[in-house]
């Protein structure tokens, strides 16, 4: 018997953690779309937690409208808004926040894959992000995470702290395209200050990804738990200029603990999931990226 | 008199109510109404699905509501990540009473783990051979802890042929299951069961099983590739039902 936690997105670990998240149109062949437009989508951000003696569960369920606009070579400007719609968490839930706001661009050196983001992330945070991932083999990788990040809330009165905090996070990936799974494992600095690691298995099926994963954190100790990552139809789209879709995935995280704190970072990507990973697919072509694309992506002109 | 009847009508709507396929217990993961079986659901399968448990099938000590036990229900999320894995993660109703005089409520829910894994295949002269743990990771991290409690925690082994004749499918199970904790201790040992499925409507299966305290009878059946639907009786009158959706992740398509 063990226990099922979960919280908003704000407090970092997730404890029986749904999201609905949406993903731009690819173009053909491809499972994420690049090419310039703009995109406006909404989601919903479900959380829900077993804290209550006197009710089944607390829930806090987030719309979670925002756009992409991609403007070419891989530059890239989001934003987001959490805006609450159900909460039984309690009032500190009550106000309306920033998902992502910021602008990223990614590039390619050889072997060497980089992705800069500037602004303002989700957990509250604000600041500058380098991502960077290693191909050795279609099997083997490197990657690592580093940021330097102040808080900032907006509601109910705006309050900026100056950044003060760098984290980081270092790991290596590993993936057996016949069995189409992922070993992922990560030690680092996390967002409250504490040292630890994680490991992660995933296995990779059509359109949905299932992992377990364990963690430890010298300040909140061990943890484990499981997500899954399911990408919603339609998986044909038309890609135009100015592009209105719903959801592209659908997130999951449980943990068994309720440690909230432990081995938090933020996301850059309001779309990012375990799945896709940091890159773009048409830049990074390694693990799940090898797979069958999710989206099949039409351009207008190309249909015509 | 009227038991018998009782009985009757029950057998009656069991058989004119088809229910589970390839398998569905309780706990989300293969086998018959309460046993293990050695067979596998089909990789890429996941199923998310309810249990209605009668106060029958609990455990005698942990689901007790001013005193005695009570119906509940179950509910599960469960993966076949690998031909030769099933996991399944199940949370079980529990309620008790925080005031005696009152009778008001307090709600909460067992959670386990189960991991099932099939060693051996079956072959044209042996069978199918899996074994298997409920609650694992509790049982894992707390066993030397007796203030933790395992209400559902149990190690199997099970060994299922099957038998194709005419079409139709006659499958044999044996187990042997034992349970960490005293209070399930009455269904440790030998159990087994047997199947049946009609060939002329193989999604359909019937299910006899001895559980090492009871006898049960059983139907399932697998709806449209995607609804499974599970009713028992416990001892003949002890109903319990369950239904589930189920979809292949990898996107193939089973008739059962």
């Amino acid at each position: 018997m063990f226990h099922l936690n979960a919280s908003p997105r704000r407090r970092s670990l997730i404890v029986g953690f749904f999201a609905l998240i949406f993903l731009a149109g690819q173009p053909q062949a491809k499972g994420q779309d690049t090419s310039p437009g703009i995109d406006f989508f909404s989601g919903i951000n479900f959380s829900f937690a077993d804290m209550n003696f006197y009710r089944q569960y607390d829930v806090l369920l987030h719309l979670t409208p925002g756009f992409k606009w991609n403007m070419g070579h891989h530059w890239q400007l989001t934003g987001q808004a959490m805006i609450p719609i159900v909460n039984t968490f309690g009032d500190e839930y009550k106000y309306t926040q920033i998902g992502a706001f910021n602008i990223s661009k990614e590039m390619r050196i050889n072997k060497l894959y980089l992705k800069a983001t500037v602004g303002v992330f989700d957990m509250y945070r604000y600041g500058a992000d380098l991502k960077t991932f290693v191909t050795l083999s279609d099997n083997l990788a490197f990657e690592a995470q580093a940021g330097y990040v102040g808080v900032l809330y907006l509601d109910p009165s705006p309050h900026i702290y100056k950044p003060d905090r760098f984290v980081w996070t270092v790991g290596g990936d590993i993936y057996l395209p016949r069995w189409n799974t992922q070993f992922r494992g990560t030690v680092g600095r996390y967002l409250f200050r504490d040292f630890g690691w994680e490991a992660e298995a995933m296995r990779h099926f059509n359109h949905t990804t299932v992992s377990l994963y364990g963690r430890w954190s010298g300040v909140y100790g061990l943890d484990g738990g499981f997500r899954i990552v399911i990408m919603l139809p339609p998986y044909h789209r038309k890609h135009r200029a100015v592009n209105f879709r719903l959801a592209s995935n659908y997130r999951m995280s449980y943990t068994i603990m309720y440690k909230n704190y432990a081995n938090c970072m933020y996301h850059t990507d309001p779309e990012q999931n375990e799945r896709d990973g940091w890159f773009s697919r048409d830049l990074l072509h390694w693990g799940s990226h090898t797979m069958e694309p999710d989206f099949i992506i039409t351009n207008k002109s190309e249909q015509q | 008199m009227k038991h018998l009847i009782n009985r009757l009508i029950a057998i009656v709507a069991l058989s004119l109510f088809p229910l589970v396929g390839q398998a569905q217990q309780y706990t989300g993961t293969s086998g018959l109404a309460h046993i293990p079986t050695g067979e596998m659901n089909h990789e890429g399968d996941a199923l998310i699905g309810a249990h209605f448990l009668n106060k029958a099938m609990m455990p005698d000590t942990g689901f007790l509501y001013l005193g005695e036990k009570y119906h509940t229900f179950d509910y599960y999320l469960a993966l076949t990540p690998f031909s030769w894995m099933e996991m399944s993660y199940v949370c079980t109703e529990r309620r008790r009473a925080i005031n005696e005089q009152t009778g008001q409520i307090q709600w909460s829910k067992d959670r386990y783990v189960s991991i099932k894994i099939q060693p051996l295949k079956e072959g044209k002269y042996y069978p199918a051979v899996a074994i298997g743990c409920n609650d694992v990771l509790t049982t894992v991290f707390f066993k030397d802890r007796p203030d933790v409690q395992l209400y559902y925690m149990n190690v199997y082994v099970a060994a299922t042929k099957t038998f194709t004749f005419s079409g139709n499918e006659l499958g044999m199970t044996v187990a042997y299951r034992r349970f960490l904790r005293g209070y399930n201790a009455k269904w440790n040992g030998i159990v087994g069961g047997i199947t049946f499925r009609p060939s002329f409507f193989p999604q359909w299966r019937l299910m006899a099983e001895y559980t090492g305290n009871e006898f049960l009878l059983g139907t399932d059946v697998l709806l449209w590739q995607h609804l499974r639907l599970q009713a028992s009786l416990k001892d003949f009158k002890y109903a319990n039902v369950g239904l589930c959706l189920q979809f292949n992740l990898l996107g193939k398509k089973y008739r059962y």
